[in-house]
C-alpha cells in the first residue's frame, strides 16, 4: 500500500522512508535530481520512487521536463546534482550493469531507415550481446512485427517504429521498461495495440515507466502515476487515490432545473450547482457522496420537481489533473 | 541474471566485440549508393581509363598505344584522388549515421561502451575502403602487365616490390581519409560540411601547400598530411623520378622530409582525427 505525497512527494510505504530501505525495493529511484540548461531547470530538486512491477505513469505538460529527466536516468545527458538508481543499481556509477535489465525508448524511436526492422535490431542485439540476438525473433513476434521484419524501416508507418522500438527495449528482457511518450503519434487502433502491449508487460511483472501528456491514455493504462510541471514532481501515487480527492458530481435530470438549482440552494447542498440542459449538476462537498444524493432527492421531491434520474460521475485523471494545476496556479 | 552481469561486463569494454564491427559493417554495406560511389571512384575509374584507351588502341593501333603501356601512375593517381574523396565520405557516414538516423540514442541505453561503438567503425568502414581500392588497384597492375603490348613497361620491369609499395600508398592515403573523414564527421555530427570541407582540402590548398614554399612556414608545410604523402609517394607513381632519402619524389621546392618526420605526420593526423571524434562521441549528449 502506498501513500500519496504533497509536493515532490513519491508513493512510498506508510512510515518507510526510501533511505531505510534495502536497495532494489524501486525500479527508479530519484532523489534531489537536478538537470539546468542554463539558468532553466528542466529538472528541479526532484524526487521520484517508481514501485516494481507496476505501470507507471510520469505525466505533464509539455515542457515539464519528462524527457529530461528520462534522458537523465538513462545517462543520455548529466545531472547536476542528485543520486538515482535504476533496479536497486545506482547510475551513473553503475550505468552498464543497471541498464543490462532496462529497456528504454527515448523521443520518437528513430531507426536506420535503409536497414529492415530485423537488421536494425540485429545491430541493437550485437551491441547488448549475450542472448539479445535469440530475443530478435521473440521480440518481433510479440510486437505483431514478423510479417513486416524484412521490410525497410523508412516504408514503416509511426505506430510500427514505435512497435519496433519496444520490440528493441524487449532484447534485454527487460525488468524496466520506460517509454517515453509512447503514444504519440499513433492512431486510435495504434493506442490501443499499445496500451495492450504495456498493460501485458506489467502484468508480467515487468516494469514499465511511461511519460506522457494524454491523460486519458495513462489512466487507462497505469496503476499509479506521478505529475510533473515545471520540472518538478507535484504529486504522485495510485490513479485511484488520486482522482479520490477531486471532487466528485451528482448529473440530475428533472422537469424543471431552475427551479431545482434554486431548491437547493437554500440551505445550500453540495459545493456548486450548474444548470445545465435537462437537468443540473451538483458538485458535492466533502463527505459521503449517497448521503448527498439522497438529500437532493428529498429536497427536490418536497419542492414538487419530478426528478427522473441521478447520476454519481466520478472524477477522471484529468480531472483530478487540472484541479491540482488549478490550485497550483492559485497559490501561485 | 549471471548472463546479464557477464554481457555487461562485456559491454563495458572499450575493445569492440567482432559482432560489434560486423553489424556496423551491415549498417554501411546496405548503403547502396555510397558503397556504388566508392566502387566507382576506386574500381570503376581504372576500368573506364583502359577500357576507352584499349578501345582507341584496337580501333587504330598504329595511332594509339597499348592501353597499359605508361599508363600506371597516372591512373594509380586519379584512384587516390577521387578515392580520398569517397573515403572522407564513407567516414564521415560511419560518424554520423547512428547519430543523423536516430540510431545513437539506442545504442547508448544499451550500456556498450561508447569508445568500442567508435572504434567499430573503424575495421567496418576500412574493410569495405580497402577492399574495393585493392581491386581497384589490381585493375591497375593487371591492364599494367597484360595491356602493354611489346612496349617495355617500367612498372613491369619493376615488379614486384615497386607494385607493392604503390599498392600499400594508395590504401594508406585513403585510410587517411577514411579517418580524417570519421574524425571530423564524428566531431561535427553532420556529412555535408566534413565532405565538402575535405575535398576543398584535398584538391585545392594540399596540392598548394605540397608544390610551394612559404617563406618562414616551411616546418607549418611539413604538418600537412598531404605534403608528407607527397614525399612518401613510390618512385613509380612519379614517373620514375627518385629523390630524397626514402626513394621517394621532391615536391618541386619542398626540401624533402626524413621518413620518420612522414611517419609522425601520418601517424599524428590519423590519431589526431580518431581521438577529437573519440573524445566528441564519449562527450556527446544523446
Amino acid at each position: 500500500m502506498t501513500t500519496v505525497s504533497e509536493t515532490g512527494g513519491s508513493p512510498r510505504p506508510p512510515g518507510d522512508e526510501p533511505a531505510r530501505r534495502q536497495d532494489g525495493d524501486w525500479a527508479v529511484e530519484v532523489h534531489g535530481l537536478t538537470k539546468r540548461f542554463g539558468a532553466r531547470a528542466a529538472v528541479d530538486d526532484v524526487d521520484l520512487l517508481v514501485p516494481r512491477g507496476c505501470a507507471f505513469g510520469y505525466l505533464g505538460p509539455n515542457g515539464a521536463g519528462k524527457t529530461t529527466l528520462i534522458r537523465v536516468l538513462l545517462g543520455l545527458t548529466r545531472a547536476d546534482s542528485g543520486t538515482m538508481s535504476l533496479l536497486g543499481i545506482p547510475v551513473p556509477a553503475e550505468r552498464r550493469r543497471a541498464l543490462a535489465r532496462v529497456g528504454a525508448i527515448v523521443d520518437e524511436p528513430r531507426f536506420h531507415g535503409h536497414l529492415t526492422g530485423r537488421e536494425n535490431l540485429k545491430i541493437l542485439a550485437a551491441a547488448r550481446g549475450g542472448n539479445a540476438r535469440r530475443r530478435i525473433g521473440p521480440a518481433l513476434g510479440r510486437t505483431g512485427l514478423t510479417q513486416r521484419a524484412d521490410d525497410k524501416v523508412s516504408a514503416y508507418s509511426m505506430g510500427m517504429r514505435q512497435r519496433l522500438g519496444v520490440a528493441a527495449c524487449l532484447l534485454a528482457d527487460p525488468q524496466l521498461l520506460i517509454l517515453d511518450e509512447p503514444m504519440n503519434g499513433l492512431d486510435p487502433a495504434g493506442m490501443h495495440q499499445m496500451r495492450d502491449m504495456i498493460r501485458g508487460l506489467a502484468d508480467e511483472g515487468r516494469t514499465v515507466m511511461l511519460s506522457s501528456h494524454l491523460l486519458d491514455e495513462v489512466e487507462r493504462t497505469c496503476d499509479q502515476v506521478a505529475i510533473a510541471d515545471h520540472g518538478k514532481v507535484i504529486r504522485s501515487g495510485p490513479i485511484s487515490e488520486l482522482t479520490a480527492e477531486a471532487a466528485a458530481a451528482i448529473e440530475v435530470q428533472c422537469s424543471d432545473p431552475p427551479a431545482a438549482a434554486r431548491a437547493l440552494a437554500q440551505p445550500a447542498i453540495g459545493s456548486s450547482v450548474a444548470v445545465t440542459q435537462g437537468g443540473l449538476t451538483v458538485t458535492l462537498a466533502p463527505g459521503p457522496a449517497g448521503e448527498q444524493a439522497a438529500e437532493i432527492y428529498r429536497r427536490l421531491v418536497a419542492s414538487g420537481i419530478t426528478v427522473y434520474g441521478l447520476r454519481q460521475t466520478h472524477a477522471s485523471l484529468e480531472d483530478w489533473f487540472l484541479s491540482v494545476t488549478s490550485r497550483l496556479e492559485e497559490d501561485q | 541474471m549471471t548472463a546479464h552481469i557477464v554481457a555487461a561486463a562485456r559491454r563495458g569494454s572499450w575493445l569492440p566485440s567482432v559482432p560489434l564491427i560486423g553489424a556496423k559493417f551491415l549498417e554501411l554495406r546496405r548503403r547502396r549508393v555510397l558503397v556504388a560511389v566508392t566502387a566507382a571512384f576506386t574500381v570503376g575509374t581504372p576500368v573506364i581509363f583502359y577500357g576507352i584507351r584499349e578501345i582507341y588502341h584496337l580501333s587504330d593501333p598504329a595511332r594509339y598505344g597499348p592501353a597499359g603501356a605508361g599508363a600506371f601512375a597516372n591512373v594509380v593517381t586519379l584512384i587516390a584522388e577521387f578515392g580520398f574523396i569517397v573515403a572522407v565520405m564513407l567516414g564521415a557516414t560511419a560518424g554520423t549515421s547512428d547519430l543523423t538516423d536516430g540510431m545513437f540514442r539506442h545504442l547508448v541505453i544499451t550500456g556498450r561502451s561508447r569508445l568500442a561503438l567508435y572504434l567499430a567503425r573503424i575495421p567496418a568502414g576500412l574493410s569495405i575502403l580497402i577492399s574495393l581500392a585493392a581491386v581497384g588497384f589490381t585493375v591497375a597492375a593487371l591492364a599494367t602487365a597484360f595491356l602493354s603490348g611489346a612496349e617495355p613497361a617500367s612498372l613491369v620491369a619493376a615488379l614486384p616490390g615497386d607494385l607493392a609499395r604503390s599498392g600499400l600508398w594508395l590504401e594508406l592515403d585513403l585510410a587517411i581519409g577514411f579517418t580524417v573523414g570519421l574524425g571530423l564527421g564524428s566531431l561535427m555530427g553532420q556529412r555535408t560540411v566534413p565532405v565538402v570541407l575535405l575535398t576543398v582540402w584535398q584538391i585545392i590548398i594540399s596540392p598548394q601547400l605540397a608544390d610551394h614554399v612559404l617563406p618562414h612556414l616551411i616546418n607549418a608545410q611539413r604538418i600537412v598530411v598531404g605534403v608528407a604523402m607527397d614525399q612518401l609517394k613510390p618512385a613509380v607513381l612519379a614517373g620514375g623520378v627518385t629523390v630524397g632519402p626514402t626513394g621517394g619524389i621532391q615536391p618541386a621546392a619542398l626540401p624533402a622530409m626524413p621518413t620518420w618526420a612522414m611517419a609522425a605526420v601520418i601517424a599524428g593526423w590519423i590519431l589526431g582525427w580518431l581521438a577529437i571524434g573519440a573524445w566528441k562521441m564519449v562527450t556527446r549528449d544523446a
